[in-house]
């Protein structure tokens, strides 16, 4: 029993020293290639000695930072695909301000993304590593595999194929989340008129109720595994990006809410966007969904709502961790390099 | 029987514990917050922060507006301006950049018509020399064939001596 308590005492010292505000994330070698309003690209090389592959756009989600997808060395989704000689673009949506707010859902599909993309890919034929007429991979995370989505099957040429980790499509099946986001008790018109941009306290606090035991069992597990001190550093990374929400620019987030979680506009259609309408199953290009099994964010079923609402054809993973686990393991980014490996319908 | 390490119980102990009282609460918060109540009372909540949080921006704009200061309103009306301007600049930009694939791919497609043209050229002249030479064969041939032609003249002149004589 002294040894329990002795271990808390050490929790409690290490804790009081803020390890959270001291944690370094996003550390893997990259520069900005590309910048507009808040937005950035940014550009990871594949790492020296390794045959150059073919270049992957990525999508992040636009309620928290970008660096879920290169934590800490070892825990890193950019780090384990620029190893294997990927080039990497990945859309940093940053931090939106008050001036923001007016931002609508239509300039992030019809303007900002599409222009990062043909961004990305000239910049990935001035490096070599895209041949002429050739357009690149694309992979959307989250909320932003949903405005990749979107983006893509009104604008077919920016990619070759398309994938989306834990990414909403059928916003019906998002269980918990689809039950507070309905028209009849979510307060959106209210939140955005009074507020401008959805702020980022709200969201950070309403991820946390979603699941309420996980705030005690973060605790739980890093008494469990106190004395591994990468778990330490890995835990206090985690933190650190948790708490590091970022306000959504509000007129997106009016019509996200409306369109997704009160029509559900992706898989029932119905959604017009700049006078043309959202139908994602007029795109043609190959695409994968990945599910992840514990996800209480973005639930698999979800998530492989692609598969009755694209195009294209469709081909499901499921992955055993969470939705923010899928970013930390080797699982995910080993089921992307082998489905980027195959052949595409044309080539074979 | 007792086990010959008490601290291993007891953090057995408190495992078993924890774990009830997880499953306890998770059991609880479910039932709160699927709660239609619940949702009720949070929209409504949610509601009058936002309907506060109005009133108190229109509150201090008025106040800063009647002591001749900026309000929030106004610097976001300016940085929302330079975020516009930005954008027809890259708007102009993609221009620019479209125009200059347009040139270089015209220019890649002349100089590969100046490649064909000069191989065409070339082949021509080619062909030109090669001509020139089997021409100048077929001259020294006929300049061959044409070589016996004054031994007739003289034996035939011979002959007329001989008539005339």
């Amino acid at each position: 029993m002294f040894a329990l308590l002795q271990k808390s005492v050490e929790v409690g010292q290490w804790l009081a020293q803020d390890p959270v505000s001291s944690a370094e994330t996003g550390l893997s070698p990259h520069r900005v290639i590309h910048r507009q309003a808040k937005t950035c690209v940014r550009y990871f090389p594949p790492a020296p000695g390794v045959p150059p592959r073919h270049p992957l756009f990525v999508s992040m989600p636009l309620i928290n930072t970008w660096t879920v997808f290169d934590l800490r060395p070892g825990r890193s989704v950019v780090e384990k695909l620029t190893a294997a000689g990927i080039p990497l673009y990945l859309m940093d949506w940053g931090r939106p301000g008050p001036e923001d707010a007016a931002v609508r859902f239509g300039d992030i599909v019809d303007d900002i993304l599409p222009r990062a993309m043909r961004r990305s890919a000239r910049h990935a034929r001035a490096e070599g590593t895209l041949s002429a007429g050739t357009a690149m991979d694309a992979l959307g995370y989250c909320v932003g595999g949903t405005v990749l989505a979107v983006t893509l099957a009104r604008h077919g040429a920016l990619a070759r194929r398309m994938a989306l980790l834990a990414a909403p499509i059928d916003f019906h099946a998002s269980q918990r989340l689809a039950t507070w986001a309905s028209a009849a008790t979510f307060p959106v018109d209210a939140i955005v008129d009074g507020f401008g941009n959805y702020p980022k306290s709200f969201m950070k606090d309403s991820f946390k109720l979603l699941k309420p035991e996980t705030n005690t069992a973060k605790y739980k597990g890093l008494f469990d595994r106190f004395e591994d001190l990468s778990f330490r550093a890995l835990w206090a990374a985690m933190e650190r990006w948790n708490e590091d929400s970022v306000d959504f620019p509000g007129e997106t987030y009016r019509e996200y809410i409306h369109r997704c979680y009160f029509d559900n506009a992706p898989v029932e259609g119905g959604w017009v966007i700049n006078g043309t309408p959202v139908d994602l199953g007029a795109a043609t290009m190959p695409a994968a969904a990945f599910g992840a099994m514990k996800d209480h964010i973005c639930p698999p079923e979800a998530a492989f709502g692609l598969a009755r609402a694209w195009g294209g054809p469709v081909e499901t993973f499921e992955l055993q961790a969470g939705h923010v686990g899928v970013c930390l393991g080797g699982s995910f980014p080993r089921a992307l390099l082998a489905w980027l490996d195959q052949p595409l319908p044309a080539e074979a | 029987m007792a086990s010959a390490d008490p601290t291993g119980d007891f953090q057995q102990f408190t495992d078993e514990m924890y774990s009830m009282w997880e499953k306890s609460m998770t059991t609880w918060w479910d039932q709160v917050l699927d709660s239609p109540e619940f949702l009720a009372a949070s929209g409504k909540g949610l509601s009058a922060m936002a309907g506060a949080r109005r009133k108190y921006e229109a509150g201090v704009d008025e106040q800063l507006t009647r002591m001749h200061l900026p309000t929030r309103s106004d610097l976001t009306r300016l940085a929302r301006i330079a975020t516009l301007l930005e954008e027809r600049v890259l708007k102009m930009e993609d221009t620019v950049l479209e125009v200059k694939d347009l040139l270089e791919a015209r220019d890649t497609r002349i100089s590969a018509l100046e490649k064909e043209v000069l191989q065409a050229r070339i082949e021509a002249t080619e062909a030109r020399v090669e001509l020139r030479e089997t021409l100048a064969g077929l001259q020294g041939q006929l300049a061959a064939l044409a070589a016996p032609a004054p031994r007739t003249r003289r034996t035939r002149s011979a002959k007329n001596t001989d008539s005339a004589s």
